[in-house]
């Protein structure tokens, strides 16, 4: 270690003892009798430095220069190359980007590794919200094994005196930001010991919505402002950075223990059935989140004990903060899916790497005559790779630093586009710097060092001879050419064939959304169980509503359903008869079909009584009965539906009944799933708990919500939300749309990339054998025949790497073929497409340059040499 | 690196610490010293001096300051570390232990 640091303070003050060391010698050399036997002491003074090991750095420093300059003197190359490795490792890193600002990151509250989030588990279901006094009952009795419990309940309110605005809403408990750390921007934030007590409403406004729409106003402190009507004071506004432990930030926080002043007569607070809240759990110091499941038994018991609504095998299942909050299965499937895509931009990158290595490659085999002149004094063959290497350096720095900046740009613009929170910080940090150095240097192998061992392992010496003729034919036909042909075609086909797939599964999301007529369709919510009202009194409510609504000229059509399309929660039930195939059924009343302009294929709708009539969709039909003639049969298939248990499901339902009827297939709920089918029952009273209203316009959708909340206000105390179904589809396709869109672009610049890489190795190929071919011309050759002789060149290479290509896409397609992207397996469309594309742009890049030097006179191809 | 002349391969390192170990010397010196005290037969060729000296200051075994010799001239005196004469024993060891090895093989052949 000394040694090294002597050499490193050496290397600093080299000039210096450099000095030192000539003067010394010339010293010397004054004291000889004879000083011309003293030697050239500049040549001393290179053996000297060899004994401080330094020399390679100095070789280096010229090669890079050397370099440097020739990225200087060709601009084209110089600008192509980076701009390929841009995209190549930008890619990769923009993914990065994304990934580690906005998934698989515990959130950034105070103590996340002791975070977790609680799921009320039964043997056979999960629900992710607890009922309140549950939440009390834990926090009260935990055995120790939690520091904290705190609470969120979100709600949509309205703002203003006159209720003028919606606003979402947290109703979270005192001590939620204590817990989390979050601190206020202005004034303060909701604590333990001011606002406990029921009777003093004060409301922490989130920065976002205080800066959008209060104007920022720092006297706004204090002041009374009017939530759902009722007035409460502005206690103080959050913090800017405020992602919570769900990232999801309300317009407001209220304190849940005041919830009965906005809703008096809410249950609450007070009902175990009423399954609410989402609740959070500090684990006390050294307890682990098993420990805490297995101590948290005990409580459940003693909850079941005391409230009926609480089954004795119930549990709690603790969920860690670390893991963004998902099960093991669910983080391995995303994990899954964020491997595969990182797959797949790691093959743009080897796509791009393998281009760049061959241009790089033609380079310096018009170089063999430079490299054997070098050969022949002296250097060594490593002494070449290197150099050849150390040129290629600024290439690939260039290329890191672009794709740094195409990583803050992409990710800038996505998360822009994407509407992602403000908190979430896309600038550039030292792991995507990291990562964007580590690929550079796995992308220097292939640009660098695959090429450059190549090229010296050719008798370079020999091309001293022949003008580097043999050595560049040799070159021109070494396999590893061939193999980054076969790589960039097989990656570029992948990548077009998995764009072609998205495109297609965004297509069919929007045709299945015909089955529905969401252009003229609007929304009408109310949360009449809020105000306190009867299930009973809800029902008349709805009806009255929807007379009103109906009585408006503008209105068509409308009707009441438990989960409006493109949105709401619905039943999700996977039968044994229909496996593979998700049921989502809604509750809806006669007239939804009309409303939503769905096709009933066969049958009638409901009548007024009948609990037990059910219809289903055409694929439900066809797939649990092979027949579309199911009319009078019971349904399901077989006795017994199987349950499937889901985070999100609230509760858990497996209707079963007399087919009535057979509705044509509207993806009204998951419109780009590819797995779900429909299945409709009519309404009961029990579902009037929560119910939405849709509504047709005979002209325009937008003019309907002020009609429905007029309708809606009824009671004066009702405060409903309206929206037009247009604007959720918008919404809804965004996010396929965009990767596919996306997707689409990398496919295509892949496939330029593999197409330039096709028409480097046919011009180059053409270049060297300009003499044979117009030889071959002048003797009568036909162009056909010798365009067949200079394609075949890359023939064989772009045909294994299409098949290479295709082979792949089809376990990529099956990978992808659920959440979050649905594609359809092995869609032959799809492949076809992509295979078209890739074939017609392969043809043109490989073709042009051949018909190119067979277009010249075949005399001027014969005095070319 | 140069050739020696008249000195065994690898000997120069050697024949530097030693002639360093009373005292500190310059380089002409050093060359000087060898040759006087092998009875003229040994010479050291500046090219090869140098850069067996940079050698020894690299690995720490000299270290070099600049001092005025008796003539009035800056000179650059080398002078022998521990570390150097740590080296020094080893390297006459082996080389002592390398030479017996070479006289028995002469004297049976």
């Amino acid at each position: 270690m000394i040694t090294l640091f002597r050499r490193v303070w050496h290397l600093v003050n080299r000039s210096r003892r450099e000095r030192d060391l000539l003067s010394e010698m010339a010293e010397h050399r004054d004291a000889m009798h004879d000083p011309s036997r003293f030697g050239d002491t500049h040549r001393l003074l290179e053996y000297s430095r060899d004994a401080w090991g330094w020399n390679w750095l100095d070789d280096a420093m010229q090669d890079l220069s050397v370099g440097m300059r020739t990225f200087v003197k060709s601009p084209s190359f110089a600008i192509t190359a980076t701009l390929i490795l841009t995209f190549g490792i930008g890619l990769n890193v923009t993914l990065f980007q994304m990934i580690s600002v906005g998934l698989l990151r515990p959130p950034a509250v105070k103590h996340a590794e002791s975070w977790v989030r609680f799921l009320r588990a039964a043997p056979h279901s999960t629900t992710s919200t607890v009922p309140y006094p549950l939440t009390q009952f834990v926090n009260d009795n935990n055995n120790g094994v939690l520091a904290a419990v705190i609470l969120e309940y979100q709600s949509d309110l309205a703002w203003g005196r006159e209720a003028e605005d919606e606003i979402t809403a947290s109703f979270v408990s005192t001590n939620w930001f204590d817990e989390t750390g979050y601190g206020a921007a202005h004034g303060r934030v909701l604590s333990d010991a001011l606002d406990g007590r029921a009777d003093a409403p004060a409301v922490v406004l989130s920065h976002e919505f205080w800066r959008n729409h209060l104007g920022a106003d720092p006297n706004l402190i204090g002041r009374v402002a009017y939530i759902d009507r009722r007035p409460v004071t502005i206690a103080g506004v959050a913090a800017a950075a405020l992602p919570g432990l769900d990232f999801v930030v309300p317009d407001v926080f209220l304190p849940i223990t005041q919830r009965e002043y906005f809703y008096p007569q809410s249950t609450l607070l007070r009902s175990w059935s009423d399954e609410a809240v989402d609740m959070y759990g500090r684990l006390a110091p050294g307890v682990s989140a098993t420990v805490a499941r297995e101590a948290l038994r005990t409580t459940m018991q003693a909850a079941a004990a005391g409230h009926k609504e609480v089954k004795k095998d119930e549990w709690l299942e603790p969920l860690l903060a670390t893991s963004n909050f998902m099960r093991d299965g669910e983080r391995q499937a995303v994990l899954a899916v964020l491997s595969l895509i990182g797959a797949l931009t790691t093959l743009v990158l080897v796509v791009a790497a393998a281009n760049l290595g061959n241009l790089v490659m033609s380079r310096a085999t018009g170089r063999v005559r430079e490299l054997g002149v070098r050969m022949a004094l002296g250097a060594r063959r490593t002494r070449i790779v290197r150099q050849l290497v150390i040129e290629s350096v600024p290439l690939v720095a260039m290329g890191a630093l672009g794709s740094l900046g195409f990583a803050w740009a992409a990710a800038t613009t996505i998360a822009a586009l994407g509407g992602f929170p403000p908190y979430m910080d896309f600038r550039i940090k030292w792991g995507t710097v990291v990562l964007t150095v580590a690929l550079a240097l796995i992308s220097l192998v292939v640009v660098g060092l695959l090429p450059a061992w190549k090229v010296a392992q050719q008798h370079l010496i020999d091309a001293l001879k022949d003008g580097g003729q043999n050595v560049s034919r040799t070159l021109d036909r070494a396999r590893l050419r061939r193999v980054m042909v076969v790589a960039q075609v097989a990656g570029s086909c992948l990548l077009l064939i998995v764009a072609g797939m998205m495109v297609r599964s965004v297509q069919r999301a929007i045709r299945s959304s015909a089955g529905f007529d969401y252009e003229r369709a609007a929304v009408l919510s109310m949360p009449l169980g809020r105000y306190g009202m009867p299930v009973d009194a809800r029902r008349s409510y709805w009806y009255q509503v929807k007379e009103r609504v109906l009585a408006n000229p503008e209105v068509e059509a409308a009707a009441i359903v438990t989960a409006a399309p493109l949105g709401g929660r619905v039943f999700e039930t996977a039968y044994d008869a229909t496996p593979g195939l998700r049921t989502l059924t809604q509750s809806v009343d006669a007239e939804y079909f009309d409303t939503m302009q769905i096709r009933l294929l066969s049958g009638r709708v409901f009548n007024a009584s009948e609990p037990d009539a059910v219809i289903v969709s055409r694929r439900l039909a066809l797939e649990m009965y092979g027949t579309l003639d199911v009319l009078g049969r019971g349904f399901p298939l077989s006795a017994g539906g199987r349950s499937r248990s889901s985070a999100d499901v609230a509760k858990l339902s497996a209707p079963e009944g007399t087919i009535i009827g057979v509705a044509a297939d509207a993806h009204s709920i998951k419109v780009d799933a590819n797995d779900v089918a429909e299945l409709y029952r009519p309404l009961t009273v029990g579902d009037f708990s929560e119910v939405e209203l849709v509504a047709r316009a005979r002209t325009d959708a937008d003019r309907l919500p002020p009609i429905l909340r007029e309708a809606a206000m009824l009671d004066r105390r009702v405060i409903p939300g309206a929206r037009v179904m247009h604007e959720d589809f918008a919404r809804r396709m965004q996010g396929p749309r965009m990767a596919s869109a996306i997707a689409g672009g990398i496919g295509m610049l892949t496939l330029a990339l593999a197409c330039l890489g096709i028409f480097g190795v046919v011009s180059y190929g053409v270049a060297l054998r300009t003499k044979e071919i117009g030889i071959r011309v002048a003797l009568g050759a036909r162009q056909p025949a010798l365009l067949r002789s200079i394609v075949r060149q890359v023939l064989t290479p772009v045909g294994i790497g299409a098949a290479i290509g295709l082979v792949l896409a089809i376990p990529v397609g099956v990978a992808l073929g659920s959440e979050p992207f649905y594609l359809e397996n092995a869609d032959p469309v799809a492949f076809a497409g992509a295979l078209a594309v890739f074939a017609s742009a392969g043809a043109v890049s490989a073709l042009w340059p051949a018909y190119q030097v067979l277009k010249r006179n075949p005399v001027d191809s014969l005095r070319h040499s | 690196m140069p050739k020696t002349t008249g000195l065994p391969p690898g000997t120069l390192i050697l024949l530097i610490l030693r002639v360093v170990r009373p005292g500190p010397l310059h380089g002409y010196a050093i060359a000087q010293r060898i040759r006087q005290l092998s009875s003229e037969q040994l010479t050291v060729e500046e090219g090869s001096l140098y850069p067996a000296l940079q050698k020894a200051l690299a690995n720490g075994w000299l270290k070099a300051e600049w001092a005025t010799s008796d003539s009035g001239r800056q000179v650059r005196n080398y002078r022998i570390t521990t570390k150097g004469l740590k080296q020094l024993e080893t390297e006459q060891h082996d080389y002592q232990r390398m030479a017996d090895a070479i006289a028995i093989i002469l004297e049976s052949a």
